[in-house]
Formats: C-alpha cells, sequence, structure tokens
C-alpha cells in the first residue's frame, strides 16, 4: 500500500532562513573556555544567528548553549543605554550625558580622596572586560586615580588558582592545555564539573577519551554527570580534600612511586613536604575525608604509575577556606610525580570568566600589568617609566582584596566604590552584610551592560557600558590563548565601550593628562606587546597581532617576537596564516622563582569548615548550572536558556526530604547562621544525605546563607562549604516570594 | 498494519497507483516540476547521479501514460482545485524564493562528526521496510527532485538521500547539556516556550551509587507517522527523500490531535500561534551532507545520525528501546539507541508525571506507577476545567443531540403513542430546535477550540487516514440533516397552522416534505452514528492507554442514550404535564433508555478499571491521579452514576405511571448532568499520553501548572506560556 499526498503546489518545505547575509568572527563571552564564535548579521547588520568556528581548534565548530544563541543578548531586557545620575540612591534616576556624568565622577572621587585619603575610593572591576580594556582600566586605577583598594572579581572565583600558582610556581599561569587530554594516561578532576561548566571541554576530553581511553578520577561531593561517568569517583566529604591531596602524596612518597629525579632536578622543599604528609596515612586520612584507604592507595598508584597525569580542578578547590593550600597541593602532586610542562602531565586550572586570566595578565589588580608586582622596585619603576609617570604614585605593596574591600566600607575606612560589570548583591556571600556595606557609600558608581543588575538600587551613578563584541580587543582563556573578540554590532543607545569609558574618565585626573590613552584597543595591545617582552618572561605576547590572533582563532602564550620571525619563515613555505604559540610551560623544568625551582610546600590541615551540627545539620553548597552564567544579568533575560532553570531551586536528597516532610518541587526555606531564603526541592539521590546543592545564580538566593569564610592567601571565600537548616514554608507566600524575588 | 507505506509530496511521479481524491495535481504543478527539474542537471551531475538529466522526461513519460481522462481530472477536478486553493488561504508565500542558491549555508573547514557518512546502507529496516525509500513506492524514482526548501529549486548532493534515516542516540553518553536543545531553537528560530527537540532525564539509585540518564529525543520520523495519519488537514507528508515526516504549519489548523497520537511528544502545539510546528529532520543540512543541527551540536558525543540500522563509528548498538521510550511498536520509529551501563531496577522521573520505569526479568524498563503524591483522596474541582472543555462540550452535546432526534425520530416512525402526543404538542418544534441548537454550539465550540479556527474546512482533507475526518465530516452532516428536518417540520407546521394544507400547492408540498423528511432523518442518523463512531476511534489511541479501550464506546454511545432521553424529557415531559396529557408512557421509555445508557456507561468504567488496574505504564498512572487527585470527584461521578442508574431503571420498572416517578425523575435530572459532565471532564484531563520523560522545569507539567498559578510564566523567558483564552 502506498499513500501519495501532492502538497507541493500549496505549500513547499519552509525551514526558518535567517537570511543571514554576512558572517563576522568573534570570541565568546562567556566563560574561559575561549571558543571562536560566529555571529550572522542580516542586511540589515541585526545579529540574528550564532555558530561554532570549525577552524578553531579550541571548540572545532562546537558551542554550548549559551554561545548558541550569544547573538540574542545584545538584545535583551535592561540594558543601559544613557548614563544616570542622582544624589541619593533612594532619589530617581536622572538621565544625563557623558561629559557632565563623567566630570562629575571625576570631581566625586578627587573629592573622596582628598576627604578621606587616597585609598578611601575603591575599584572593583571583573573578568568580563577585553584585555586591552583591563590594561587601560589598570592604567587609570594605578597611574591616575592611585588607589590602592584596586581589585577584581576574581577574587571570588581564581584568586586561589593564581595564589596556589604563585607559590608553586613563582608566577601566575596554568601550565597546560586542552591537548594534554590527547596525551595524558590519567585525569583527576578535582572539584570539576566539566559538562555542566564547560562543556566544551568536556567534548574535548570525551573525544579524547573516545580515541583513547584512560581513567578519568572525579573527585566531588555532589554525583554530578562528570562523575558519574567517571572510573573512580571519590564522593568526598566537603573541604577535606586538602587531607586526600596529602593522603595520595603519602602513599605516592610511602612507596616510592615518585619520580625522585625531577624532583631533585626541579624543586625544593620535598622534606617538608615528607614530614608534613606523614600525619596523612590512608588510614588517618580516611576518617577526615570520606575516603577509604584502599581507594586512597589506588588512586595513588594509578596517578603516579602512569605515563602522564594530569590534574584539573575548578570551584570545588578554588572556593573554599584552603583554595590556595588546595591548588599548591595538586601542583605538588604534580612535581613529585614530574608531570609539570609535559604532553599529558599538568596542573590544569579550568577558568571561569571569559577573561578571568586577561585580568590576571593585564589589569593591574593584583599589582601592575604583565605579571608584574608592585612589591617589586624594578617592576614599579618599569612601568612609571613606560606610562610616564613617577614611580613614587605607586604603593609599595599590593592593597585590599575585593573581599577585604567590603568590610572596610563597613568600618568606614572606604566611602566610594566604582563596580565595573560585577553586581557583588547576588555574587558575594552573605548578601545582609553586602546590603548593609553598600549602604554606607558616599558615592557608588556601576559601570555594565545592564541597568538592571541588583546593586544599581545603592548607586548614585550608572555608566552604560556596551557589552562584549559591541567592543573590540582580547580574551585569553584557561589554556593561555589570547583570542580576539571583533566588533558585531555597535553598542546600543548611548552606552561606550569600557575602553572609551577609561579612557575619557583619565582625562579628568592629572596623570592622565601625561599617560598616554591610545585611542584603540589596538593601540593598547600594542604598548602590552611592549611590555610583555623581557628575559625568562613566561607571559610573552610581543609576536601576536590582532590581525595574526583572528587567522589562527587563537595564539596561546608565550608567543614571543622570534617565535613570530620563525613562523612567518615556515608559513613561507606551506602558505598557512595560522600560528599556534606555546602549548605548555615550564616543559624545560625552569619555573618563574629566583633559582628556577618550583617549590613544594606543606599544607597541613585545618579544618575551619562550618561543618553541619544539630542547628544545622545540611552541608551547603553551591555551583553553576550549564544554561546560566553568573547572576543571569544576561542569561536570565534569554528564554531558551533561562526556561531550563528559571528560578532558584535546591537539590536534596529524598530520604532527607521524606524525613522532614518535605515534598519534591514544593518551597522551603533555608536558614544559615546568616539568614535565610526560600528555594523549591529538586529531591534527587545526587546529593548525599546531609548535603544540598544550590545554583548560586539567583539574586537573593544561596548567598543570603552562605558563609564565604575567606582563604588566609587568596582571600577567596568559601562558598560551597557552610551549614544550614531546611524548614517548611507556606507554599502560597513561598510561590509568591519567588515571583517578587525576580524581575528577570 | 505495519505495511510500509510512504506519501510522497509530489505526485506527478505516482498517478497510477494513486485514488484520483489524492491525486491532485494542477497545471501549475507540472510546470513547476518541469522548471525544477531542468534546472538541476548540474547539481545532479555533481553527484555522480547516473539519471542526471533525465527526470525532467520521464515526468513526460509518465504524464503520457495517463489516460486523457485521467489527465482531465488532475487537472480539472473543481473539487480539488477549490480545496488546493482553500488550504492555501492565509499563507504568505513572498517568502519563497525560486532562485537556484545553496539548499544550506555551509562553513568554513566543516568537521568530520558533522557529515553524513553512511557507506553501506542495509536493505531493510528490522521491521521488514525497505531502507531505500524509492522501492516502497511502486512507482518509478524521482530520483534528483528538489525538495523546494522555502522555494529553493537546487537538489542535494547527497548519494543516500532517498535513504531512510534516523536519529542515534548513545544514552551512556548524555550529559544534559542543552546544546541539541538550543542548536535545534536556534536554527529553527524558535521561541522559548517551544521547541522540537526536548531533553529529560530518569534516574535512580542512591547516593553516591546515584545514575542519570538524560534522554534527548525530537521526531522519530516513523514509518508508520500515526500523526500524518490522524492529522485531518493533511498537514503531514512522509518524504521520499530522508523517509523525513514534515508537517506545514500552513496548512495545520491547530487542532492538535498529532500531539495526541504521537508517542514521543514530537509535534508542538504552539498555543500563541495557533499551529503545530515540528523537528524537520534539518534537511537541508542534510541536502549537503551534514547531520542535523542538534546532532552536530552534541557535546556528549551521544546523539548522531545517519541511514537507519547502520551503526555509528565506535557504537556497538542499535537498540529500539531504553528506559523511558515508550513502546516502539506503536509507530517503528527511526531512532536506535546504545545503552550498555547497567542502570538501577528502577529509574524515577522527575517531572510530575506519576510515572516509573521498572528493569524487567530481560533487562528491559516498563513503565509502572509511581505514586508521587501519595495515597490521599482529594476533589481539585476546580481542575476539572481544562483547555479540553470546548471538547467536553462538543462531545455531550453531540450524543445528547443526536440521542434525542434518534429518539424522537423512531418514537414516531414506530407510531409510539407517547412520542406522536410530543410531536403534536408545541414542543416539538422547540425540541427539534434544541438539538440543533446543542450541535450548533457544539461545532462551534470545537471550531473555536481550534488554533485557527478559520481554517475549520481543512478538517476534512484527510478522510482516507483521520478519524477525526470522519468525525468531523459526520457530525457536520448530521447537524446539516437535523437542521433541514427541522426546516421541514417548520415548514409542515406552517402549512397547517396558517391553514394551506387544503390549497393544491399547500397539499403538495405537504407530500413532497413527507417522503424527503424521512429521507433527511435516515441521512441524519446515518451519517450521526458514523460520525459518532469515528468520534470514539479518535479516541482509541495506543499512545494514550488511558482513552485506548472500549469504555470510550459505550461511554460515547452510552451518553447518547442517557444524555439524549434526558434532554427529550426534559422538554417534553413538563409540557405533557403542562397540557394535562399522560407522561407514564414517555417517562417509562426515557428513563428506561437512560438507565441502559447508564448501566452501559458505568459497566464500561468498571471494565476499564480492571484494565487499567492490570495495565502497567500510563493507563494506570492515569487510574491512580483518578482515585487521588481527583478521588472524590472520580467517586461522587461514580456514585451518582450508579444511583442514577438504579433510580431510572426502579422508575421504568414499576413507578412510571406514579407521581413518586416523576419526582423521582425530576431529582435525578440534574443528578445525571452532574456525573455526565464530570465524567466527561475527567475522561480528558486524566489521560497521560506515552510521552518522553522531562527536566524539573523544562517539560514538567507540574512546574508549568505553579508557573501559571503563581504569575512566573508571564515573564516570556520562563518558557510557559501563561494560561490563555482563546487564541
Amino acid at each position: 500500500m502506498s499513500i501519495f499526498f501532492k502538497r507541493k503546489e500549496k505549500n513547499p518545505i519552509r525551514i526558518a532562513d535567517k537570511k543571514v547575509h554576512e558572517w563576522k568572527y568573534t570570541t565568546c563571552g562567556y566563560c574561559s573556555t575561549g571558543c571562536s564564535i560566529e555571529v550572522g548579521l542580516d542586511i540589515d547588520g541585526k545579529a540574528v544567528a550564532s555558530r561554532g568556528n570549525a577552524n578553531a581548534d579550541v571548540n572545532r565548530g562546537k558551542l554550548c548553549i549559551k554561545g548558541i544563541f550569544e547573538h540574542e543578548l545584545f538584545e535583551v531586557a535592561g540594558r543601559g543605554d544613557k548614563p544616570l545620575m542622582r544624589n541619593k540612591p533612594f532619589e530617581p534616576w536622572v538621565k544625563s550625558d557623558w561629559d557632565t556624568t563623567l566630570d562629575r565622577m571625576g570631581s566625586e572621587i578627587k573629592r573622596i580622596q582628598d576627604t578621606y585619603g587616597k585609598d578611601s575610593f575603591a575599584i572593583v572591576s571583573t573578568g568580563q572586560l577585553l584585555t586591552e580594556e583591563f590594561y587601560s582600566l589598570g592604567k587609570l586605577a594605578r597611574g591616575c586615580i592611585g588607589s590602592n583598594n584596586y581589585d577584581g572579581n576574581t577574587t571570588l572565583c581564581m584568586a586561589s588558582a593564581v595564589s596556589g600558582y604563585k607559590r608553586s610556581f613563582g608566577s601566575d599561569g596554568p601550565p597546560g592545555c586542552y591537548e594534554d587530554f590527547e596525551h595524558t594516561d590519567c585525569l583527576i578532576a578535582w572539584g570539576s564539573n566539566l559538562p555542566e561548566q564547560h562543556p566544551i571541554i568536556y567534548w574535548r576530553l570525551k573525544e579524547a577519551m573516545e580515541k583513547r581511553k584512560f581513567p578519568l578520577i572525579v573527585v566531588d561531593p555532589r554525583v554530578t554527570m562528570l562523575a558519574q561517568f567517571a572510573d573512580i569517583h571519590l564522593a568526598v566529604t566537603p573541604g577535606t580534600d586538602l587531607a586526600l591531596m596529602n593522603s595520595l602524596m603519602y602513599v605516592i612518597l610511602d612507596e616510592g612511586l615518585e619520580d625522585r629525579g625531577y624532583i631533585n632536578a626541579h624543586t625544593k622543599g620535598i622534606e617538608e613536604v615528607e614530614a608534613c604528609v606523614k600525619d596523612y596515612d590512608p588510614v588517618s586520612a580516611s576518617k577526615i575525608c570520606g575516603i577509604d584507604e584502599d581507594t586512597i592507595r589506588h588512586v595513588a598508584r594509578i596517578y603516579a604509575n602512569a605515563g602522564a597525569a594530569m590534574s584539573i580542578w575548578t570551584m570545588g578547590i578554588n572556593q573554599s577556606t584552603h583554595g590556595s593550600d588546595g591548588v599548591v597541593g595538586i601542583n605538588s602532586l604534580n612535581l613529585i610525580t614530574g608531570n609539570i610542562g609535559k604532553p599529558g602531565g599538568t596542573s590544569l586550572s579550568i577558568t571561569g570568566q571569559c577573561n578571568a586570566m586577561g585580568t590576571r595578565e593585564w589589569s593591574s589588580c593584583s599589582g601592575l600589568p604583565g605579571y608584574r608586582y608592585l612589591e617589586n622596585p624594578a617592576d614599579r619603576k618599569e612601568i612609571a617609566d613606560f606610562w610616564g609617570i613617577d614611580e613614587e604614585f605607586f604603593p609599595k605593596k599590593r592593597g585590599l582584596a575585593e573581599t577585604d574591600i567590603f568590610p572596610a566600607i563597613e568600618t568606614g575606612q572606604i566611602k566610594g566604590l566604582w563596580l565595573v560589570a560585577t553586581n557583588p548583591m547576588t555574587s558575594m556571600p552573605n548578601t545582609a552584610r553586602i546590603r548593609k556595606t553598600l549602604e554606607k557609600l558616599d558615592f557608588l558608581v556601576i559601570q555594565d551592560a545592564y541597568a538592571d543588575v541588583e546593586t544599581t538600587q545603592y548607586a548614585h551613578m550608572f555608566l552604560p557600558a556596551a557589552v562584549w563584541a559591541e567592543k573590540e580587543g582580547c580574551f585569553t582563556n584557561t589554556e593561555r590563548r589570547i583570542n580576539i573578540v571583533r566588533k558585531v554590532q555597535e553598542p546600543i543607545g548611548d552606552s561606550k565601550s569600557d575602553f572609551w569609558i577609561f579612557k575619557e574618565l583619565a582625562k579628568r585626573f592629572e596623570n592622565g593628562k601625561k599617560i598616554h590613552f591610545p585611542e584603540t584597543p589596538e593601540g593598547a595591545f600594542n604598548e602590552m606587546r611592549q611590555l610583555s617582552k623581557g628575559e625568562g618572561r613566561t607571559l610573552d605576547i610581543s609576536g601576536m597581532t590582532h590581525q595574526k590572533i583572528e587567522d589562527s582563532c587563537g595564539i596561546q602564550w608565550p608567543y614571543t617576537e622570534n617565535d613570530s620571525v620563525a613562523d612567518e619563515v615556515a608559513q613561507g613555505e606551506s602558505g598557512k596564516a595560522s600560528v599556534k604559540g606555546s602549548q605548555r610551560l615550564y616543559s624545560d623544568g625552569k619555573f618563574q622563582t629566583k633559582d628556577g625551582k618550583a617549590n613544594l610546600i606543606p599544607l597541613p590541615f585545618v579544618n575551619n569548615n562550618e561543618v553541619p551540627c544539630d542547628e544545622f545539620p545540611f552541608w551547603m553548597n553551591s555551583g553553576r548550572v550549564v544554561e546560566h552564567f553568573h547572576t543571569r544579568t544576561r542569561t536570565g533575560k534569554i528564554g531558551n536558556l533561562n526556561k531550563y532553570s528559571p528560578t532558584p531551586y535546591m537539590e536534596m536528597n529524598p530520604d532527607a526530604a521524606a524525613e522532614l516532610s518535605v515534598k519534591h518541587g514544593s518551597y522551603v526555606r533555608i536558614v544559615s547562621r546568616r539568614g535565610d531564603a526560600v528555594v523549591m526541592v529538586q529531591t534527587t539521590q545526587r546529593v548525599a544525605r546531609n548535603a544540598v546543592f544550590i545554583p548560586f545564580h539567583f539574586y537573593d538566593c544561596v548567598n543570603r546563607v552562605s558563609l564565604g569564610l575567606l582563604d588566609p592567601h587568596s582571600r577567596q571565600p568559601a562558598f560551597k562549604q557552610g551549614s544550614i537548616r531546611i524548614e517548611a514554608v507556606d507554599q502560597e507566600m513561598a510561590g509568591q516570594l519567588n515571583v517578587e524575588r525576580r524581575s528577570y | 498494519m505495519n505495511k510500509p507505506f510512504t506519501e510522497f509530496e509530489d505526485s506527478s511521479v505516482t498517478q497510477l497507483t494513486v485514488p484520483f481524491y489524492d491525486a491532485t495535481q494542477n497545471t501549475e504543478g507540472f510546470n513547476s516540476a518541469h522548471k525544477v527539474i531542468s534546472s538541476q542537471p548540474d547539481a545532479l551531475k555533481a553527484a555522480g547521479n547516473p539519471s542526471a538529466g533525465k527526470p525532467a522526461v520521464e515526468i513526460g513519460l509518465r504524464e503520457d501514460n495517463m489516460s486523457g481522462f485521467q489527465k482531465t481530472l488532475r487537472r480539472y477536478n473543481p473539487w480539488f482545485a477549490a480545496r488546493n486553493y482553500l488550504d492555501t488561504l492565509g499563507t504568505d508565500n513572498s517568502d519563497l524564493d525560486s532562485t537556484p542558491r545553496p539548499i544550506f549555508d555551509e562553513r568554513s573547514g566543516e568537521r568530520d562528526y558533522a557529515k553524513l557518512n553512511d557507506s553501506v546502507v542495509c536493505d531493510t529496516n528490522r521491521y521488514g521496510t525497505k531502507i531505500d525509500m524509492l522501492n516502497i513506492t511502486d512507482v518509478e524514482l524521482p530520483v534528483g527532485r528538489s525538495m523546494e526548501i522555502n522555494g529553493n529549486p537546487s537538489v542535494g548532493t547527497n548519494p543516500n538521500r532517498n535513504k531512510q534515516h534516523g536519529f542515534h542516540f548513545t544514552a551512556d553518553n548524555c550529559i544534559g547539556c542543552h546544546a541539541c536543545e538550543a542548536a535545534c531553537s536556534e536554527k529553527n528560530d524558535n521561541p522559548a516556550h517551544l521547541a522540537f527537540r526536548s531533553v529529560g532525564y530518569v534516574e535512580g539509585g542512591s547516593y553516591p551509587d546515584y545514575k542519570r540518564m538524560n534522554i534527548s529525543m525530537a521526531c522519530n520520523h516513523c514509518d508508520n507517522p500515526v500523526c500524518m495519519k490522524g492529522c485531518p488537514t493533511k498537514a503531514y507528508t512522509k518524504h521520499a527523500e530522508y523517509g523525513a515526516v514534515l508537517q506545514d504549519p500552513e496548512t495545520c489548523f491547530g487542532c492538535g490531535y498529532c500531539t495526541w497520537v504521537c508517542p514521543y511528544n514530537a509535534p508542538q502545539l504552539d498555543p500563541v500561534e495557533g499551529k503545530v510546528s515540528k523537528c524537520n529532520m534539518c534537511v537541508d543540512r542534510l541536502e549537503v551532507g551534514l547531520k542535523p543541527a542538534c546532532v552536530s551540536a552534541c557535546l556528549g558525543n551521544a546523539l548522531n545520525f545517519g541511514v537507519v540500522e547502520n551503526t555509528p563509528e565506535n557504537r556497538e548498538q542499535i537498540k529500539t528501546s531504553i528506559p523511558g521510550f515508550p513502546d516502539p511498536s506503536i509507530t517503528n520509529p527511526n531512532i536506535r539507541f546504545q545503552q550498555t551501563k547497567t542502570m538501577p531496577n528502577e529509574m524515577a522521573r522527575t517531572d510530575s508525571m506519576p510515572v516509573k520505569y521498572h528493569k524487567q526479568d530481560d533487562g528491559t524498563f516498563r513503565s509502572v506507577v509511581d505514586e508521587k503524591e501519595g495515597k490521599a483522596k482529594s476533589w481539585n474541582f476546580a481542575r476539572l476545567s481544562s483547555r479540553e472543555n470546548p471538547l467536553v462540550i462538543f462531545t455531550l452535546f453531540t450524543q445528547a443531540s443526536m440521542g434525542a432526534f434518534i429518539l424522537l425520530y423512531l418514537g414516531n416512525l414506530l407510531g409510539i403513542e407517547s412520542f406522536l402526543a410530543v410531536k403534536n404538542s408545541i414542543i416539538y418544534l422547540p425540541l427539534l430546535t434544541v438539538l440543533a441548537g446543542l450541535q450548533a454550539v457544539g461545532l462551534f465550540l470545537s471550531t473555536m477550540h481550534l488554533g485557527k479556527p478559520m481554517r475549520f474546512y481543512r478538517g476534512f482533507n484527510n478522510l482516507r487516514y483521520s478519524p477525526v475526518s470522519r468525525e468531523a465530516l459526520g457530525v457536520a452532516l448530521f447537524f446539516t440533516g437535523l437542521a433541514v428536518f427541522t426546516g421541514l417540520e417548520t415548514l409542515a407546521f406552517g402549512l397547517d397552522y396558517f391553514e394551506l394544507l387544503s390549497t393544491e400547492s399547500g397539499a403538495f408540498i405537504a407530500d413532497l416534505i413527507v417522503p424527503v423528511q424521512h429521507g433527511t432523518a435516515v441521512f441524519a442518523i446515518t451519517t450521526g452514528l458514523i460520525g459518532l463512531y469515528w468520534m470514539y476511534r479518535s479516541y482509541r489511541i495506543p499512545a494514550r492507554p488511558f482513552w485506548d479501550h472500549g469504555q470510550v464506546f459505550t461511554s460515547f454511545f452510552g451518553t447518547l442514550f442517557s444524555f439524549g432521553s434526558l434532554v427529550v424529557a426534559l422538554l417534553a415531559i413538563p409540557t405533557l404535564l403542562l397540557t394535562g396529557e399522560s407522561v407514564g408512557q414517555l417517562l417509562q421509555i426515557t428513563t428506561g433508555l437512560a438507565a441502559f445508557g447508564f448501566i452501559a456507561e458505568g459497566l464500561g468504567l468498571i471494565k476499564h478499571a480492571n484494565y487499567l488496574n492490570t495495565e502497567s505504564g500510563e493507563g494506570a498512572a492515569a487510574h491512580y491521579v483518578q482515585q487521588t487527585t481527583f478521588g472524590k470527584s472520580y467517586s461522587l461521578r461514580n456514585a451518582l452514576m450508579a444511583i442514577s442508574a438504579l433510580l431510572l431503571a426502579s422508575v421504568a420498572l414499576f413507578l412510571s405511571e406514579s407521581a413518586y416517578g416523576v419526582a423521582i425523575a425530576a431529582i435525578v435530572a440534574p443528578a445525571m448532568l452532574v456525573s455526565l459532565l464530570v465524567g466527561r471532564c475527567l475522561f480528558y484531563i486524566l489521560v497521560i499520553p506515552t510521552t518522553m520523560p522531562g527536566a524539573f522545569f523544562w517539560k514538567n507539567k507540574g512546574f508549568e501548572e505553579h508557573a501559571r498559578d503563581v504569575g512566573l510564566a508571564d515573564m516570556p523567558q520562563v518558557g510557559v506560556v501563561p494560561a490563555c483564552h482563546g487564541h
């Protein structure tokens, strides 16, 4: 039997045609994977489509859910299109123009600094801007405004990695790359949930594992998809990974599995580490970290015996009270097994924000540009000379980190604050305290692409910034690859690129008339290239240009002028325009310490976690979901992302829920020593009976209860370990509250 | 019914095997076919197609094969010309462009993961259907035909373009990252509340021995596309190219029947636009040798695509099912799975559907009830009201109108005294008018229930396959017959009233009316019963086990008796009482028939409940909801039905001549109405389709309902359409 319908002459097959007229190259502005993306513009220049760039080595044509809809973020609700001013946060906003606004901003900063001292005006920036913008902001903050209380929100995400890298290797800079997946014989993921947080990196890992299977070990208190797919899942007790690391090192050293040759040649401090890990034999450690002794020994042996072994980590390590120590521990584990700087053997932090690396490298937040230190007189002099200012203008020591700036506002040492593309009302721990802190400011400026970031409720001034590919400049990704964001469309309304804002504001300051602020991002990039040159400097980008970066879909630093010349010679023969840069650091075993040796540092574990107790019996963990980014200022407004989690929820073990008569899909109130929040319960055996997990993206949610105890080295808050109790709540009221707390 | 069949969108090559009413082909179609084909030789040669350059001739030959009569029929059949014209009304074709151009805008440096790669193709699939679509058409090859995507006459270069393609899903690998869903929605420009592909999950085990299995699902382009057969408007086509089942939203009138019959929730009814749309297999990408957008976007290496029954590279299994996937025997879907990792014995759904999946001895999973809401019985009376309210009224009123009309007509035909009395009373014409009115209201509501009511006339397009088309035609013809009958009765009454019967012409007309009236009544009753039968058949949907039972028959035909008798009795008995005539016989007959209707329906319900208790899965889950969430409403309906049946039977048997009988009937009447209404509401709201598992927010009916209740749905980015009335 056949049936045939003739429909064609009536209505032919229709498939949505977005009528893309031109595809423009750019780099994704969400996480730090660094995917090359092409935005499709219609004939009117409106962004209508996104697709991955298939030539790019990073993503090889793939994009995650956020990148796939990235063209939609230009026109989402809440974009700021006019500078706004008001005398008091309780007054209505008055629209202004840029000249008036920046004049006022300059004069307010000077008034506050004149009245309360140079450091009484603080600047907190972000990991969202372009590197050239970070460099310019650093010039402005360090060279013109001169406040030492200048930091980035990277303190909330990558500060521990930075601190740990510096302590172990003498310098920041992740030493590995994604290609290491294709060479490794064993991978441990520490508190890193790639499928959710970095789906493209996960895909690279999956591709590598499908070609050549190697053991995947995942350390995570929650059964994430990665943990589920792992060959060994170590469901560690929250906040005890340091004990586990020490115990792994104990087994390796005890059983003689270490690479003694590498240790002797390239490290120092093994004796102290040996002495320290003596206390962490697998039997003792198992009682702390909850991983049985056999498994500890097994993992240690697999890792040490692998030809090449690598560790990756993300916030599970960084966001804890001993995050910096955790990073050092991972580095040490790799150092003693000789797994640094070799293919498949590395210690690779998986970074969060699109340009967390760029701010670490060039923003001068923690010192001076190009991994230079305020504490180093030669660095101060070099930069002062390069910028053309008096070196005495620089402080001789780094000022407060973001997490110390807020307490200083709370107690009155800081009176003015400039927030650039960051939203502490949602992102910082202990919302109640942040709210109280922000209320105390004489002058709060918010510079953001979105006028509706929650922190604007306490602002005196709003500067509308261009977003992502409305501007031009570079991002550095997790594997030190510098990729370029090309301008895809003009900034909306009267919004301006952050680059322009910094350049114009600089004119309001005395030093701003001395320091040259280039007119274009490329001009700034060329300054950075100059500053990146120098003997032994890893962060060398002198061989790169904006065009070369685009032609190569990103180049990994170091890439020196010499490398560039060599590549040009080679290309003359092959005709290829694309170059790679350096895939790994420290391949020669030389580190950025004075003697070139990596530091092995003993890491005694002090359990200062807020562990569950009778009153607050649940561990509270927080983290990302794949469809959202940070405080949802972008993703919360794009329906095809937001719909997968449009409202805050909490993963809770069904056995615990049954005991408390909490129903799947109902609301509960969670209470900690800081405050309370209302969330919808999703029961799942993914979390332990005494643990809950809450996505951190939502305003007035998890950070109302989080503690955020600070890491002593990195000053990064321990978002992921705290304790709460769970209480019943009137369902109707909770539903109403949920709606009221969400404008997007 | 699993014989292979295919339908093509282009009958220019198939006319000889096609019944005339389907082979609608106009001259324009031929011209465009010629134009298309003749513009193609280059593309075909490029594809190495041996028949390159020949198709135009082939089509010409085939037209020559036709008899002149066939040709004339095809070209000038006014019925099909008119229908085709009507079906294009309201369609904006300005977006179509007949300029030859690339079918898909390929990107530079495309990688292998996005490229189709089927070097070898099986002959038949596991169900015995030929994979080469050209083999199952019984006609000459439409090789080298353009798909005319957006009017583009170019022909794809894919060497396997006439092979049945399908998705392959490695459930072990899916990470639930939504990239496939996003890529699909980005490509098809879908708003947040609509998705051709969705990812849900099932989970099981205990921490830390916990397993989540994500399932990404779109359309399976089935061998037996129940959507296409069910669609009354013929909006669906199964194409000879790739075996793609494509749906045309511009033909669709938004009845949503395809969304009922599809076991996988593939067709998406957009309540905002009032029409259905669905996965189009990315045939534009396939034409240039690329896998669909979702597959190319997959980040877990879970989703793949190719000629069906081919095992993708690095994969070992091509299973037809995984936990959470409905019974493939319903449609023979073109999807294959790999799932090698051991799953816990019980896998739960996170959405509100009271269904979970239990491992059988053979390792496969079957759906069983998950008593998510405990055992407590509730009323939930307000929730009886649903989007399907118009259908509640339509079905009840149709059955009442038909039942009452048959009763009146047969009562008179058989010369039953009380019915003759009714006919001679003042209520007779109003009663007929009420019946026509009930049917008119029912038809109006069911039409307004369509997403695009103005396209109602397309409901008859698929009489060949769709029970809905047949139902619609039957009911419409019944209504026509009833209306004509009522008109003739009015005419006859008028002749009598104005004493025109004595005139020659009056008598002539009156004599003429009688046979016409009988003819009309027989016509109305016949078409009505046929319509009612197909109304019943419309609900025999394998993907909706709660409905797929003979109970629907006893309910619909039982209501014919119960509600039909009730309507007659409600109007006639008070009239006869007022005019002082005897009501005993009428009361006996109506209560007797009503009792019969209720007893039949009641027995059907008892059998249904037994069936639901033994059935596992979605039917049993619906029964669980019936006994808990709506437990008290359900009990009330059952009690009212049982008591009514008992009292009606008592009146019919013993009390029809007494005043008590009348009084009892008066009390029973409202109880009957409540029972009928509640019963029919339950029928619609309880049905649980065999859909794929949802996620916690997305595709979770429980969350959608909550979002509407509290107002979260008012934010469009929540992806839940707010409660909307009308369109």
